[in-house]
């Protein structure tokens, strides 16, 4: 019984397959722009995420604190502050060492190893992760109030700001895509919608014979699945080989290392996976609503 | 098989169609309905069918009080009658067997079964050669032929004909109505059909109501006359 609906879906897409494939190219072309706008926000979600965690709080240490057991009192109170990520410790050799290897300017490394007799300038300093760049003011305040903290910064109210910015292109990008999947499903469904009242007719006659609403109903359900799924080719195709080509051109990045495109595998699966189950969810639901409003009749 | 009582019908729009009908057919019987256009006669094939409700009275058809049905029940009930149409309401994409078939399907028959019972109606109805073509490669009659097979398919009890002959030539609408009367005494299957064709009621007598502006106008015996002034 489970064989009919399916057998019949495959023959009603057969024998109106113009209007099949109508339908099934109103479902490619939105897959398309969905894939697009997929990408697109995947990355930028990634690239600010990226940006974000590269973000650090920099809390130097007194010099009258600077004993391990001191230090690792002042590490506990960061750890138990809300949103903190992850802190790294750094003596103040490494520090020196650190600011020896990024001053490029002569005159500053030049003024720097005139402490190298021995007598080394810097701090012991913690760098602080936070879970999300919003968090980095009220983390860094906190820091700033603990016993022992000398010097904390991170980068201040610019730093604010970019990750607010940052935040409103993320969440811009999230509404983007959520937008254009309602339009997408939309589009399809009345696109399905026209294809069925096409049919109006026929399930008048269906009715007519004595078939329940749920006979009717089934093999357009199908209809549309198969539709969705044959739709659904295309796009996926698509994205599979321009996406590999374009990580394979461009070795994976995009500008500057800051800006690396993700690995093919497995976010190509995980891609592709979602427009078919998108096509295929868009082809029920638009058979679903459309042939219910046909088969809705009262005396 | 057929029974109203004091039936009324007004549409929601205010107009009349049926004014206090009571009639009676008895199975194995062959009715005609006649009348001019705007009679009454679709309305009452539709309160048949279960497509409209009395908005008074009961319209009892193989025992089920149709106008108490509801909705979602209209199929199941429809599964008791055939209907046969003039515009003959074929599915377009489906061949003849699965035109036939599909009648049969509906009630969850066995596929084996099926495919016995549609080429038995195929063959009642002349038309075993044209299982595999479509509606539109055949002519009025063999697509009303078609929609007669599926109306008889299921065996109903009762077989409502909608000016079945309305769309067909004298010669053709003649065998139409050969078929009916064959099914008629072949199955004992009673028959209430919807025409204006005179001449073809007088050529094939049965009982005949007439209606007019949605009366019941005279019930003539089988045999008789029928004027056009009737």
């Amino acid at each position: 019984m489970i064989s009919r609906p399916i057998r019949e879906g495959f023959r009603g897409v057969g024998r109106h397959w113009a209007m099949a494939i109508s339908a099934a190219i109103a479902v490619t072309v939105t897959l398309i722009i969905i894939s697009i706008f997929l990408i697109f926000t995947f990355h930028l979600q990634k690239f600010t995420r990226s940006f974000e965690q590269q973000l650090h709080i920099y809390a130097s240490v007194d010099y009258d604190y600077e004993s391990a057991e001191k230090e690792e009192k002042i590490k506990e109170q960061i750890s138990e502050i809300s949103g903190v990520a992850d802190i790294v410790y750094h003596d103040k050799d490494e520090e020196y060492q650190y600011y020896l290897d990024h001053y490029k300017d002569e005159r500053v490394r030049e003024f720097m190893t005139t402490y190298s007799a021995g007598v080394n300038p810097m701090h012991d300093a913690f760098y602080v992760e936070a879970a999300q760049g919003s968090q980095i003011k009220d983390i860094a305040d906190q820091v700033k109030e603990i016993e022992g903290v000398f010097e904390v910064t991170y980068g201040g109210q610019s730093t604010v700001d970019i990750v607010r910015v940052l935040e409103n292109v993320r969440k811009f990008g999230a509404i983007l895509v959520a937008a254009l999947s309602l339009l997408a499903i939309f589009l399809i469904q009345n696109t399905i919608k026209l294809t069925i009242s096409a049919r109006e007719d026929e399930i008048r006659i269906m009715r007519n014979v004595g078939a329940t609403n749920g006979f009717i109903r089934a093999p357009f359900v199908w209809e549309g699945i198969i539709i969705g799924f044959l739709g659904a080719l295309l796009p996926i195709g698509l994205t599979y080989w321009v996406y590999q080509l374009s990580y394979e051109a461009s070795g994976g990045v995009i500008f500057s290392q800051m800006f690396q495109m993700e690995a093919p595998f497995p976010f190509l699966y995980y891609l592709c996976g979602i427009l078919l189950l998108v096509g295929i969810i868009v082809g029920l639901l638009g058979s679903w609503f459309s042939v219910n409003k046909q088969l809705r009749w009262r005396r | 098989m057929i029974e109203c009582t004091h039936v009324y019908k007004r549409y929601k729009s205010g107009t009349n169609a049926l004014y206090d009908i009571n009639m009676k057919v008895e199975q194995g019987e062959f009715v005609y309905i006649i009348g001019p256009t705007g009679s009454g006669k679709s309305t009452l094939i539709k309160l048949l069918d279960g497509e409209e409700a009395p908005t008074k009275g009961d319209v009892k058809v193989v025992g089920i009080n149709v106008g108490k049905l509801k909705a979602g029940q209209i199929p199941i009930y429809r599964r008791n009658i055939g209907v046969v149409f003039q515009d003959y309401r074929l599915l377009p994409t489906k061949t003849v067997f699965e035109n036939i078939s599909y009648a049969l399907e509906v009630i969850n028959m066995r596929k084996a079964q099926v495919k016995k019972r549609t080429n038995e109606v195929m063959e009642v109805v002349s038309l075993i050669d044209k299982g595999n073509s479509f509606p539109k490669e055949l002519s009025g009659g063999q697509q009303q032929r078609v929609a007669i097979a599926r109306a008889i398919a299921n065996r109903p009890k009762v077989l409502i004909a909608d000016e079945p002959t309305g769309n067909l030539d004298p010669g053709k609408s003649d065998e139409i109505m050969d078929l009916l009367e064959k099914i008629n005494d072949a199955y004992g299957t009673t028959i209430l059909m919807v025409t204006h064709d005179l001449t073809l009621v007088n050529k094939h007598r049965k009982r005949t109501i007439v209606l007019e502006h949605g009366h019941i106008v005279a019930d003539l015996p089988e045999g008789g006359y029928v004027r056009h002034d009737q």
